[in-house]
């Protein structure tokens, strides 16, 4: 026991573990602010599009550098552009505040983002062409300073704006037409959502790698939007769930060879799992106050007697 | 109780992106505070005269005036007047709002960021659903309720907020003959009371026809607009809804009968 308590303080010491842990305090972070609103948007299939798009423009910016056409352009640059520009196409098709049109989007700037990657790759130093998958399989355990800070940043802004315009980002979210109708400028929210939900993916991607974005922008708030029935109860369970799976993803890395990422992303997905059960259950053991056989037969008396008192319809 | 003018039209013409003309042609004025009804069959532009009135879609023919502005130029003026219910499957059910954030949502969308709901907000949105007979439903999950529920919710949302216009697209859709003649009634009498015009759209003119004082008929055009009784008429009837239309007269009072089924077709 001792012994264990040991060897976590020695692991706990090093450096590339607590830059870890502060990584995976700031990613829960932005999947409490920016994967719950996605998610109540309709749009979880947003994260990978942009995670995807944040890749071609990845690809985008090392052809600009090495074909000499733009050498001061960073890869970081591309990313960004791409993102935002999903973002954009995103925002435009769901104008009107329809989700599945704006999924259709998604899915569209996804494949051209992809195809503009795999197209470029042939034109790109061979040895450089690891750099662009890097945007996909970054690691929690390789965070340096400037991943930790932009992440950070990005944690920041995306809590402030949660603070500031919550009520906004759920209102266009639940009725688009109603809020605009009573004076919300609905379509400059909508828009910040999307914008600043891009960079916040690309920024965690490029931190701590597509695999872990993917699990736990989109499993927490699935699972804590089955169970839970108030916003603010979702944003602190997503943020509780998407810590803990990435905690244990830390730990099991320690203790068994395994990617924290993979094993974050398997129990992320298990509580979606967990929480369907849960709500199967509760679904069958709640709402059964079946009326006892007497109060059946009242109600057949009052039917006979022609009395429409007493009987309500709800 | 001075009058003015609520809504007009002027050889309005409204079409959407994809080339469907949906109104044309339309000429009224209605004078306020009134409470008015929109009838028509399914796709005759109902839903789109209510959004051109809030500024959401742009005539290419033509002008509307709300309380005199105009809705291309002037709709943010309009918008603070305005307390709108949309056709009910407009809301999302993704969010886990319960009722009395639905209800709350009326206010706080009055309000400037950070919309806090302070305690006059809360009695009031308890007042509202209160008068549709909702008021202990305030905790539950809005995604629960029924569909006749859920409409009485949005109606109180539109009572619990301010403004001198309530629009309803179809408050009445998917409820039964209790929970309609319960949210005319209390429409009516809010109506009454607070000198707010109420302005709904509607399949059925027989559950409104003792409350309501001015009606538009619309089949794409402006078909006929009036009193109600002006509206029960046999020939524009079927100019509208086609020769199986009938009027009947039972109890001292006129009814239509359609054959509207009243079923919705979204896009
Ligand atoms: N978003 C849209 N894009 C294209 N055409 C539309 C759109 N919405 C409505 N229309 C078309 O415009 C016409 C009028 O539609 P509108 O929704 O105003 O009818 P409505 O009277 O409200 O019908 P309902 O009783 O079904 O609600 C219809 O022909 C419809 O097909
Ligand atoms: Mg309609």
């Amino acid at each position: 026991m001792i012994d264990t308590i040991d060897a976590l303080l020695e692991i706990l010491s090093a450096p590339f573990v607590q830059r870890a842990i502060l990584g995976a305090f700031l990613v829960a972070i932005v999947a409490s602010t920016s994967g719950t609103f996605l998610v109540f948007r309709g749009l979880s299939f947003m994260t990978s599009g942009v995670a995807h798009a944040a890749l071609g423009g990845a690809a985008l910016g090392l052809f600009l550098q090495h074909s000499g056409i733009l050498p001061w352009f960073d890869p970081i640059l591309g990313a960004l552009l791409f993102s935002v520009l999903v973002a954009l196409i995103t925002g435009y098709a769901g104008e009107k505040g329809i989700a599945e049109k704006m999924e259709v989007a998604v899915g569209v700037s996804f494949a051209l983002s992809m195809s503009i990657a795999v197209l470029l790759m042939y034109y790109i130093p061979p040895t450089q062409v690891p750099q662009i998958w890097g945007y996909l399989i970054g690691d929690i355990l390789l965070l340096n300073d400037l991943d930790l800070l932009l992440l950070a940043e990005t944690a920041a802004i995306l809590l402030f704006l949660t603070v500031l315009f919550n009520k906004e980002f759920v209102y266009v979210s639940v009725d688009m037409d109603g809020a605009t109708a009573h004076g919300l400028n609905t379509r400059a929210y909508h828009y910040l959502m999307l914008i600043t939900s891009a960079l916040a993916i690309a920024f965690a991607t490029k931190a701590v790698g597509a695999i872990l974005v993917y699990a736990i922008m989109v499993a927490p708030a699935a699972a804590s939007n089955e169970l839970i029935h108030s916003v603010r109860g979702v944003l602190f369970s997503v943020f509780v769930i998407a810590l803990l799976s990435e905690m244990l993803g830390l730990l099991a890395s320690f203790t068994i060879q395994a990617s924290p990422s993979a094993i974050a992303g398997i129990i992320a997905a298990l509580s979606y799992v967990i929480a369907l059960q849960i709500r199967h259950f509760r679904d069958r053991t709640t709402d059964t106050e079946i009326p006892d056989s007497h109060e059946i037969e009242d109600l057949f008396t009052i039917m006979e007697n022609g009395g429409s008192e007493g009987v309500h319809h709800h | 109780m001075s009058e003015f003018s609520l809504i007009e039209a002027h050889d309005l013409a409204v079409r959407y992106p994809d080339g469907e003309l949906a109104l044309y042609n339309v000429n009224f004025r209605i004078s306020g505070p009134t409470f008015m009804a929109i009838i028509g069959p399914n796709g005759s532009g109902k839903s789109t005269l209510l959004k051109t009135a809030l500024g959401m879609l742009k005539p290419v023919r033509g002008t509307m005036r709300v309380l005199g502005y105009d809705t291309v130029t002037e709709k943010k003026y309009i918008r603070r007047e305005i307390r709108y219910v949309p056709q009910r499957d407009r809301i999302q059910l993704t969010v886990p709002m319960k009722v009395k954030d639905i209800v709350l949502m009326g206010r706080l969308l009055k309000k400037r960021p950070p919309r806090f709901a302070s305690s006059k907000d809360k009695d009031l949105a308890r007042q509202a659903l209160r008068k549709v007979n909702m008021d202990e439903l305030w905790n539950r999950p809005f995604m629960e309720l029924s569909g006749g529920q859920r409409q009485r919710v949005l109606v109180a949302r539109a009572l619990a907020s301010e403004g001198s216009i309530l629009m309803l697209d179809e408050p009445l859709a998917g409820t039964d003959a209790e929970s309609q003649s319960l949210i005319v009634e209390v429409l009516g009498e809010y109506h009454r009371e607070n000198e707010v015009s109420v302005v709904m759209v509607t399949h059925d003119l027989n559950p409104i026809h003792t409350f309501v004082r001015n009606v538009l008929l619309l089949k794409n055009t402006l078909i006929g607009v009036g009193t109600p009784c002006d509206m029960m008429d046999l020939e524009l009837l079927v100019k509208v809804y086609g020769p199986s239309a009938k009027v009947v007269e039972y109890a001292g009072h006129r009814y239509c009968v359609t054959h509207d089924v009243g079923v919705d077709r979204h896009d």
